[in-house]
Protein backbone atom coordinates (compact mmCIF):
# COMPACT_ATOMS: atom_id res chain seq x y z
CA UNK A 1 0.00 0.00 0.00
CA UNK A 2 1.45 3.56 -1.11
CA UNK A 3 0.79 6.57 0.59
CA UNK A 4 -2.73 8.28 1.13
CA UNK A 5 -4.28 10.28 -1.30
CA UNK A 6 -4.63 13.41 1.07
CA UNK A 7 -8.26 13.29 1.00
CA UNK A 8 -8.99 9.93 0.51
CA UNK A 9 -12.90 10.56 1.26
CA UNK A 10 -13.00 12.40 -2.18
CA UNK A 11 -12.12 8.85 -4.59
CA UNK A 12 -14.34 5.74 -4.21
CA UNK A 13 -14.29 3.03 -5.81
CA UNK A 14 -16.46 0.97 -8.38
CA UNK A 15 -16.67 -1.61 -5.22
CA UNK A 16 -17.83 1.08 -3.38
CA UNK A 17 -20.40 2.29 -5.62
CA UNK A 18 -21.88 -1.13 -6.36
CA UNK A 19 -22.59 -1.40 -2.27
CA UNK A 20 -24.19 1.59 -2.21
CA UNK A 21 -26.24 1.30 -5.01
CA UNK A 22 -29.73 1.43 -2.54
CA UNK A 23 -28.27 3.92 -0.39
CA UNK A 24 -30.30 6.65 0.20
CA UNK A 25 -27.69 9.13 1.06
CA UNK A 26 -26.00 8.64 -1.84
CA UNK A 27 -26.88 9.63 -5.62
CA UNK A 28 -24.69 8.43 -8.31
CA UNK A 29 -24.54 11.03 -11.13
CA UNK A 30 -23.07 10.38 -14.57
CA UNK A 31 -21.33 13.43 -16.71
CA UNK A 32 -20.66 12.63 -19.88
CA UNK A 33 -18.83 14.38 -23.25
CA UNK A 34 -21.55 12.24 -25.19
CA UNK A 35 -24.94 13.09 -23.59
CA UNK A 36 -26.42 9.68 -25.07
CA UNK A 37 -23.94 7.25 -23.22
CA UNK A 38 -26.48 7.50 -19.90
CA UNK A 39 -29.16 5.93 -22.23
CA UNK A 40 -26.73 3.49 -23.66
CA UNK A 41 -26.11 2.01 -20.07
CA UNK A 42 -25.77 3.71 -16.96
CA UNK A 43 -24.70 2.30 -13.69
CA UNK A 44 -28.21 1.19 -11.66
CA UNK A 45 -29.85 4.05 -10.21
CA UNK A 46 -27.72 7.10 -11.77
CA UNK A 47 -28.94 10.13 -12.94
CA UNK A 48 -27.21 12.34 -15.53
CA UNK A 49 -25.95 15.71 -15.31
CA UNK A 50 -25.49 17.26 -18.60
CA UNK A 51 -22.22 19.44 -18.19
CA UNK A 52 -23.71 21.62 -20.96
CA UNK A 53 -28.01 21.67 -20.91
CA UNK A 54 -27.66 21.08 -16.72
CA UNK A 55 -25.17 23.27 -15.86
CA UNK A 56 -24.15 26.05 -17.80
CA UNK A 57 -26.12 28.71 -18.54
CA UNK A 58 -28.00 28.47 -22.36
CA UNK A 59 -27.38 32.52 -22.88
CA UNK A 60 -24.46 33.67 -21.23
CA UNK A 61 -21.28 31.84 -21.35
CA UNK A 62 -21.58 31.11 -17.86
CA UNK A 63 -22.90 28.49 -14.94
CA UNK A 64 -26.59 28.48 -14.19
CA UNK A 65 -27.18 30.71 -11.47
CA UNK A 66 -28.00 28.97 -8.16
CA UNK A 67 -31.83 28.80 -8.15
CA UNK A 68 -31.29 26.78 -11.39
CA UNK A 69 -29.45 24.59 -9.72
CA UNK A 70 -30.73 24.00 -6.45
CA UNK A 71 -33.90 23.12 -8.75
CA UNK A 72 -31.45 20.45 -10.62
CA UNK A 73 -30.39 19.25 -7.32
CA UNK A 74 -34.33 19.15 -6.13
CA UNK A 75 -35.59 16.90 -9.09
CA UNK A 76 -32.68 14.68 -8.77
CA UNK A 77 -33.20 13.78 -5.32
CA UNK A 78 -30.13 15.54 -3.83
CA UNK A 79 -31.02 17.38 -0.13
CA UNK A 80 -27.65 19.14 1.31
CA UNK A 81 -26.35 16.30 3.27
CA UNK A 82 -26.73 13.87 -0.15
CA UNK A 83 -23.46 12.14 -0.82
CA UNK A 84 -23.31 12.90 -4.38
CA UNK A 85 -20.29 10.31 -6.17
CA UNK A 86 -19.50 11.22 -10.15
CA UNK A 87 -18.56 9.16 -12.94
CA UNK A 88 -18.47 9.51 -16.79
CA UNK A 89 -16.42 8.97 -19.76
CA UNK A 90 -13.20 10.16 -20.61
CA UNK A 91 -11.34 8.99 -17.47
CA UNK A 92 -13.51 11.06 -15.83
CA UNK A 93 -13.15 14.73 -17.25
CA UNK A 94 -16.64 15.52 -17.09
CA UNK A 95 -17.55 13.79 -13.69
CA UNK A 96 -14.54 15.86 -12.18
CA UNK A 97 -16.10 19.27 -14.39
CA UNK A 98 -19.27 18.52 -12.61
CA UNK A 99 -17.66 18.03 -8.90
CA UNK A 100 -16.00 21.56 -9.56
CA UNK A 101 -19.03 23.16 -10.69
CA UNK A 102 -21.15 21.15 -7.78
CA UNK A 103 -18.19 22.85 -5.42
CA UNK A 104 -18.77 25.93 -7.03
CA UNK A 105 -22.55 25.84 -5.84
CA UNK A 106 -21.66 24.86 -2.20
CA UNK A 107 -22.37 21.45 -2.47
CA UNK A 108 -20.12 19.87 0.55
CA UNK A 109 -20.10 16.09 -0.29
CA UNK A 110 -18.76 15.29 -3.65
CA UNK A 111 -16.63 12.17 -4.69
CA UNK A 112 -15.16 10.75 -7.90
CA UNK A 113 -15.73 6.95 -9.02
CA UNK A 114 -12.31 6.48 -9.69
CA UNK A 115 -12.12 4.57 -13.14
CA UNK A 116 -15.33 6.38 -14.68
CA UNK A 117 -17.97 4.59 -16.80
CA UNK A 118 -14.97 2.89 -18.80
CA UNK A 119 -13.41 0.97 -15.63
CA UNK A 120 -17.64 0.02 -14.49
CA UNK A 121 -18.34 -1.46 -17.70
CA UNK A 122 -14.82 -3.41 -18.65
CA UNK A 123 -15.22 -4.67 -15.07
CA UNK A 124 -18.38 -6.36 -16.23
CA UNK A 125 -20.68 -4.78 -13.63
CA UNK A 126 -24.60 -3.69 -13.70
CA UNK A 127 -25.94 -1.37 -16.41
CA UNK A 128 -29.21 0.31 -16.48
CA UNK A 129 -31.19 1.68 -19.09
CA UNK A 130 -34.21 2.87 -17.34
CA UNK A 131 -33.89 6.64 -16.53
CA UNK A 132 -33.61 6.76 -12.72
CA UNK A 133 -35.67 8.99 -11.11
CA UNK A 134 -36.38 9.80 -7.39
CA UNK A 135 -39.10 12.27 -5.10
CA UNK A 136 -38.51 15.97 -5.88
CA UNK A 137 -36.31 17.45 -3.43
CA UNK A 138 -36.24 21.13 -1.49
CA UNK A 139 -32.65 21.69 -2.45
CA UNK A 140 -31.55 25.20 -1.29
CA UNK A 141 -28.02 25.76 -3.02
CA UNK A 142 -25.23 26.95 0.37
CA UNK A 143 -23.32 29.09 -2.06
CA UNK A 144 -20.15 28.19 -2.45
CA UNK A 145 -17.00 29.83 -2.14
CA UNK A 146 -16.56 30.82 -6.20
CA UNK A 147 -13.14 33.18 -5.71
CA UNK A 148 -11.57 30.47 -3.96
CA UNK A 149 -11.91 27.38 -7.50
CA UNK A 150 -12.06 30.13 -10.39
CA UNK A 151 -10.47 32.20 -12.03
CA UNK A 152 -11.46 34.99 -14.80
CA UNK A 153 -9.36 36.63 -17.50
CA UNK A 154 -7.68 39.73 -15.82
CA UNK A 155 -6.51 37.83 -12.83
CA UNK A 156 -5.27 35.59 -14.88
CA UNK A 157 -3.58 38.04 -16.79
CA UNK A 158 -2.09 39.64 -13.34
CA UNK A 159 -0.90 35.97 -12.30
CA UNK A 160 0.99 35.18 -15.32
CA UNK A 161 3.12 38.67 -14.89
CA UNK A 162 3.41 38.09 -11.77
CA UNK A 163 5.15 34.72 -12.49
CA UNK A 164 2.82 33.07 -10.51
CA UNK A 165 3.02 29.07 -11.24
CA UNK A 166 0.18 28.20 -14.46
CA UNK A 167 -0.05 24.93 -15.92
CA UNK A 168 -1.89 24.22 -18.92
CA UNK A 169 -3.17 20.90 -19.29
CA UNK A 170 -3.99 20.55 -22.74
CA UNK A 171 -2.22 18.39 -25.22
CA UNK A 172 1.04 19.23 -26.22
CA UNK A 173 0.49 20.23 -30.10
CA UNK A 174 -2.11 22.35 -28.50
CA UNK A 175 0.26 24.01 -25.87
CA UNK A 176 2.69 24.30 -29.28
CA UNK A 177 0.05 26.62 -30.98
CA UNK A 178 -0.35 23.81 -33.63
CA UNK A 179 -3.52 22.88 -33.40
CA UNK A 180 -6.30 25.05 -31.32
CA UNK A 181 -8.32 21.68 -30.25
CA UNK A 182 -6.96 18.18 -29.04
CA UNK A 183 -6.07 15.83 -32.57
CA UNK A 184 -9.10 14.40 -34.27
CA UNK A 185 -11.31 16.90 -32.55
CA UNK A 186 -12.62 20.13 -34.88
CA UNK A 187 -10.38 23.07 -34.83
CA UNK A 188 -13.08 25.28 -33.62
CA UNK A 189 -13.36 27.44 -31.00
CA UNK A 190 -10.13 29.64 -30.69
CA UNK A 191 -8.52 32.61 -33.54
CA UNK A 192 -4.93 31.92 -32.02
CA UNK A 193 -2.92 29.08 -30.94
CA UNK A 194 -0.36 29.16 -28.13
CA UNK A 195 -0.74 29.29 -24.46
CA UNK A 196 -0.79 31.78 -21.63
CA UNK A 197 3.03 33.24 -21.56
CA UNK A 198 4.67 31.25 -18.57
CA UNK A 199 2.04 28.82 -18.47
CA UNK A 200 3.87 24.84 -18.24
CA UNK A 201 2.40 21.96 -20.22
CA UNK A 202 1.47 18.93 -18.00
CA UNK A 203 -1.28 17.55 -19.99
CA UNK A 204 -4.49 15.92 -17.63
CA UNK A 205 -3.52 12.10 -18.87
CA UNK A 206 -0.23 12.15 -17.48
CA UNK A 207 -2.79 11.91 -14.09
CA UNK A 208 -4.72 9.15 -15.03
CA UNK A 209 -3.86 5.02 -16.07
CA UNK A 210 -4.67 3.38 -19.03
CA UNK A 211 -7.69 1.68 -17.37
CA UNK A 212 -8.69 5.73 -16.50
CA UNK A 213 -8.00 5.13 -12.41
CA UNK A 214 -5.69 8.34 -10.84
CA UNK A 215 -2.33 7.73 -10.59
CA UNK A 216 -0.52 6.97 -7.18
CA UNK A 217 0.01 9.56 -5.05
CA UNK A 218 4.04 9.06 -5.23
CA UNK A 219 3.39 9.16 -8.90
CA UNK A 220 1.36 12.18 -8.66
CA UNK A 221 4.06 13.92 -6.14
CA UNK A 222 7.16 12.86 -8.89
CA UNK A 223 5.09 14.90 -11.49
CA UNK A 224 3.60 18.08 -10.41
CA UNK A 225 5.75 18.38 -7.35
CA UNK A 226 9.49 17.03 -8.04
CA UNK A 227 9.13 17.77 -11.79
CA UNK A 228 7.22 20.66 -12.01
CA UNK A 229 8.23 22.22 -8.71
CA UNK A 230 4.88 22.87 -7.73
CA UNK A 231 4.25 22.80 -3.48
CA UNK A 232 0.91 22.48 -1.41
CA UNK A 233 0.75 26.08 -0.52
CA UNK A 234 1.28 27.68 -3.99
CA UNK A 235 -1.59 29.91 -5.67
CA UNK A 236 -1.92 27.72 -9.02
CA UNK A 237 -4.27 28.30 -12.15
CA UNK A 238 -4.88 25.29 -14.47
CA UNK A 239 -6.83 25.85 -17.54
CA UNK A 240 -7.17 23.95 -21.27
CA UNK A 241 -9.74 24.16 -23.63
CA UNK A 242 -13.03 25.09 -22.07
CA UNK A 243 -12.40 24.30 -18.52
CA UNK A 244 -13.66 20.72 -18.50
CA UNK A 245 -10.10 19.00 -18.70
CA UNK A 246 -8.44 21.05 -16.18
CA UNK A 247 -11.06 20.45 -13.67
CA UNK A 248 -9.58 16.74 -13.38
CA UNK A 249 -6.16 18.27 -13.08
CA UNK A 250 -7.86 20.31 -10.22
CA UNK A 251 -9.65 17.69 -8.86
CA UNK A 252 -5.95 15.43 -8.58
CA UNK A 253 -4.13 18.49 -6.99
CA UNK A 254 -6.99 19.49 -4.39
CA UNK A 255 -8.27 16.55 -3.15
CA UNK A 256 -5.82 13.86 -4.27
CA UNK A 257 -2.39 15.88 -3.36
CA UNK A 258 -3.87 18.36 -1.09
CA UNK A 259 -2.62 20.96 -2.26
CA UNK A 260 -4.78 24.41 -1.13
CA UNK A 261 -5.16 27.02 -3.66
CA UNK A 262 -5.62 25.68 -7.18
CA UNK A 263 -8.12 27.64 -9.17
CA UNK A 264 -9.88 26.56 -12.95
CA UNK A 265 -9.72 29.04 -15.74
CA UNK A 266 -12.83 27.93 -16.96
CA UNK A 267 -12.52 30.19 -19.50
CA UNK A 268 -9.31 28.60 -20.83
CA UNK A 269 -8.01 28.25 -24.18
CA UNK A 270 -11.31 29.32 -26.65
CA UNK A 271 -11.83 32.45 -24.16
CA UNK A 272 -7.89 33.22 -23.89
CA UNK A 273 -7.22 32.45 -27.73
CA UNK A 274 -9.65 34.99 -29.02
CA UNK A 275 -9.07 38.07 -26.43
CA UNK A 276 -8.01 40.93 -28.32
CA UNK A 277 -4.27 41.86 -27.61
CA UNK A 278 -4.13 39.17 -24.85
CA UNK A 279 -0.31 37.71 -25.01
CA UNK A 280 0.30 34.57 -26.39
CA UNK A 281 3.62 32.23 -26.68
CA UNK A 282 3.86 30.11 -28.94
CA UNK A 283 6.26 26.90 -29.25
CA UNK A 284 7.60 24.57 -26.43
CA UNK B 1 -35.70 16.12 -49.57
CA UNK B 2 -35.77 12.72 -49.88
CA UNK B 3 -39.74 11.56 -47.92
CA UNK B 4 -38.17 9.57 -45.25
CA UNK B 5 -35.83 11.90 -44.38
CA UNK B 6 -38.28 14.63 -44.56
CA UNK B 7 -40.17 12.22 -42.12
CA UNK B 8 -37.26 11.63 -39.85
CA UNK B 9 -36.87 15.53 -39.62
CA UNK B 10 -40.74 16.21 -39.06
CA UNK B 11 -40.48 13.71 -36.02
CA UNK B 12 -37.36 14.77 -34.38
CA UNK B 13 -37.84 18.16 -34.37
CA UNK B 14 -42.02 17.80 -33.11
CA UNK B 15 -40.37 16.03 -30.03
CA UNK B 16 -39.21 17.25 -26.99
CA UNK B 17 -35.50 16.76 -25.29
CA UNK B 18 -36.10 13.42 -24.08
CA UNK B 19 -37.57 11.80 -26.63
CA UNK B 20 -34.92 13.25 -29.47
CA UNK B 21 -32.61 11.62 -26.96
CA UNK B 22 -34.12 8.14 -27.20
CA UNK B 23 -35.40 8.46 -31.15
CA UNK B 24 -31.09 9.07 -31.57
CA UNK B 25 -30.46 5.88 -29.19
CA UNK B 26 -32.79 3.96 -31.24
CA UNK B 27 -31.32 4.84 -34.38
CA UNK B 28 -28.19 3.96 -33.08
CA UNK B 29 -29.04 0.99 -32.29
CA UNK B 30 -30.75 0.29 -35.06
CA UNK B 31 -27.40 0.85 -37.53
CA UNK B 32 -26.93 -2.33 -39.70
CA UNK B 33 -23.60 -3.60 -39.94
CA UNK B 34 -21.46 -3.04 -43.02
CA UNK B 35 -21.46 -5.62 -45.44
CA UNK B 36 -18.85 -7.73 -45.52
CA UNK B 37 -16.86 -5.91 -48.71
CA UNK B 38 -16.94 -2.92 -47.15
CA UNK B 39 -15.84 -4.20 -43.56
CA UNK B 40 -12.46 -4.50 -45.20
CA UNK B 41 -12.48 -1.39 -46.28
CA UNK B 42 -12.47 0.82 -43.28
CA UNK B 43 -9.06 2.74 -43.75
CA UNK B 44 -8.31 6.45 -43.50
CA UNK B 45 -9.75 7.24 -47.08
CA UNK B 46 -13.18 6.52 -45.93
CA UNK B 47 -13.20 8.14 -42.38
CA UNK B 48 -15.05 11.20 -41.89
CA UNK B 49 -12.47 13.31 -40.67
CA UNK B 50 -14.73 16.21 -38.98
CA UNK B 51 -15.65 13.11 -36.14
CA UNK B 52 -13.73 12.73 -33.21
CA UNK B 53 -14.88 8.89 -33.40
CA UNK B 54 -14.18 6.51 -35.78
CA UNK B 55 -16.75 6.86 -38.07
CA UNK B 56 -16.67 5.44 -41.74
CA UNK B 57 -19.05 6.12 -44.41
CA UNK B 58 -19.70 3.94 -47.86
CA UNK B 59 -21.90 4.81 -50.97
CA UNK B 60 -22.92 2.85 -53.87
CA UNK B 61 -25.05 3.55 -56.79
CA UNK B 62 -27.43 1.15 -58.02
CA UNK B 63 -29.62 1.52 -60.98
CA UNK B 64 -30.47 5.48 -60.31
CA UNK B 65 -30.60 4.90 -56.42
CA UNK B 66 -28.04 5.15 -54.04
CA UNK B 67 -26.95 2.72 -51.19
CA UNK B 68 -25.48 4.24 -48.17
CA UNK B 69 -23.50 1.93 -45.66
CA UNK B 70 -21.40 2.93 -42.35
CA UNK B 71 -20.18 2.29 -39.14
CA UNK B 72 -19.44 4.15 -35.92
CA UNK B 73 -18.63 2.78 -32.40
CA UNK B 74 -22.10 2.65 -30.00
CA UNK B 75 -19.69 4.22 -27.61
CA UNK B 76 -20.50 7.46 -29.58
CA UNK B 77 -24.23 7.14 -28.98
CA UNK B 78 -24.53 10.37 -30.95
CA UNK B 79 -23.07 10.07 -33.47
CA UNK B 80 -24.18 6.63 -34.29
CA UNK B 81 -27.90 7.83 -33.82
CA UNK B 82 -27.53 10.27 -36.45
CA UNK B 83 -25.13 8.40 -38.91
CA UNK B 84 -27.99 6.22 -38.67
CA UNK B 85 -31.00 8.77 -39.39
CA UNK B 86 -29.04 9.82 -42.62
CA UNK B 87 -28.60 6.28 -43.59
CA UNK B 88 -32.22 5.59 -43.30
CA UNK B 89 -33.44 8.92 -44.45
CA UNK B 90 -31.29 8.55 -47.41
CA UNK B 91 -31.11 4.83 -49.00
CA UNK B 92 -33.10 4.50 -52.05
CA UNK B 93 -32.68 8.37 -52.76
CA UNK B 94 -31.91 9.72 -55.99
CA UNK B 95 -27.92 11.19 -56.39
CA UNK B 96 -29.76 14.40 -57.43
CA UNK B 97 -31.98 14.16 -53.83
CA UNK B 98 -29.03 13.46 -51.24
CA UNK B 99 -27.02 16.62 -52.95
CA UNK B 100 -30.04 18.90 -52.33
CA UNK B 101 -30.29 18.06 -48.72
CA UNK B 102 -29.54 21.48 -46.85
CA UNK B 103 -26.72 21.74 -44.90
CA UNK B 104 -28.56 22.97 -41.72
CA UNK B 105 -30.14 19.57 -41.58
CA UNK B 106 -28.86 19.28 -37.62
CA UNK B 107 -30.50 22.39 -36.64
CA UNK B 108 -33.95 21.28 -38.90
CA UNK B 109 -33.81 17.99 -36.63
CA UNK B 110 -33.68 20.69 -33.53
CA UNK B 111 -30.44 18.43 -32.05
CA UNK B 112 -28.50 20.95 -31.94
CA UNK B 113 -28.97 21.58 -27.90
CA UNK B 114 -28.87 17.65 -27.50
CA UNK B 115 -25.62 18.12 -29.16
CA UNK B 116 -24.25 21.57 -28.14
CA UNK B 117 -22.58 23.86 -30.34
CA UNK B 118 -19.32 22.38 -30.08
CA UNK B 119 -20.19 18.63 -31.78
CA UNK B 120 -22.55 20.21 -34.80
CA UNK B 121 -19.55 20.74 -36.74
CA UNK B 122 -18.52 16.98 -36.75
CA UNK B 123 -22.25 16.01 -37.64
CA UNK B 124 -22.38 18.36 -40.60
CA UNK B 125 -19.19 16.74 -41.77
CA UNK B 126 -21.11 13.20 -41.84
CA UNK B 127 -23.33 14.83 -44.01
CA UNK B 128 -21.01 16.84 -46.65
CA UNK B 129 -19.08 13.37 -46.47
CA UNK B 130 -22.74 11.79 -47.67
CA UNK B 131 -22.35 14.12 -50.22
CA UNK B 132 -18.87 13.92 -51.33
CA UNK B 133 -19.38 9.58 -51.62
CA UNK B 134 -22.17 9.87 -53.18
CA UNK B 135 -20.77 12.03 -56.25
CA UNK B 136 -18.47 10.04 -56.19
CA UNK B 137 -20.16 7.16 -56.53
CA UNK B 138 -21.80 9.11 -59.42
CA UNK B 139 -19.47 9.68 -61.23
CA UNK B 140 -17.74 5.85 -61.29
CA UNK B 141 -20.72 4.87 -62.64
CA UNK B 142 -21.08 7.59 -65.28
CA UNK B 143 -17.25 6.45 -66.67
CA UNK B 144 -18.15 2.79 -65.79
CA UNK B 145 -21.09 2.88 -68.40
CA UNK B 146 -19.06 4.63 -70.93
CA UNK B 147 -16.64 2.11 -71.30
CA UNK B 148 -17.00 -1.22 -73.15
CA UNK B 149 -19.17 -4.12 -71.57
CA UNK B 150 -16.32 -6.20 -70.80
CA UNK B 151 -14.37 -3.12 -69.32
CA UNK B 152 -17.06 -1.91 -66.71
CA UNK B 153 -15.99 -2.30 -63.14
CA UNK B 154 -18.42 -4.02 -60.92
CA UNK B 155 -20.40 -1.47 -58.35
CA UNK B 156 -18.44 -1.11 -56.11
CA UNK B 157 -17.61 2.28 -54.61
CA UNK B 158 -15.24 4.88 -55.96
CA UNK B 159 -11.59 3.82 -55.52
CA UNK B 160 -9.75 6.23 -53.19
CA UNK B 161 -6.71 7.91 -55.57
Amino acid sequence: MGKPYAHPESLVSADWVQEHLKDPKVRIVESDEDLLLYDVGHVPGAVRVDWQGDLQDQIIRDYINSEKFSELCSRNGIVSDTTVVFYGDKSNWWACYAFWAFTLFGHKHCKVMNGGRKLWIDQGRPLSTEPSRYPATRYVAAGGDEASIRVFREEVLAHAKAGKPLIDVRSPKEFTGELLHMEEYPQEGSLRGGHIPGARNVPWARAVNEDGTFKSTEELIAIYQDELGLKPADDIVAYCRIGERSSLTWFVLTYLLGFSHVRNYDGSWTEWGNLVRAPIARGA
Amino acid sequence: MPAALDEIIAELSESDRQERIDLLIDFAKNLPPLPEHLAKLKDASHRVEECQSPVYLFAEIVGDRVALYADAPIEAPTVRGFVSLLIEGLSGATVADVLKVPGDLVERCALQEVLGMLRVRGLSGVLRRIKGEVTRAAMAQAENLSLPEQKRFSNQPAAEE
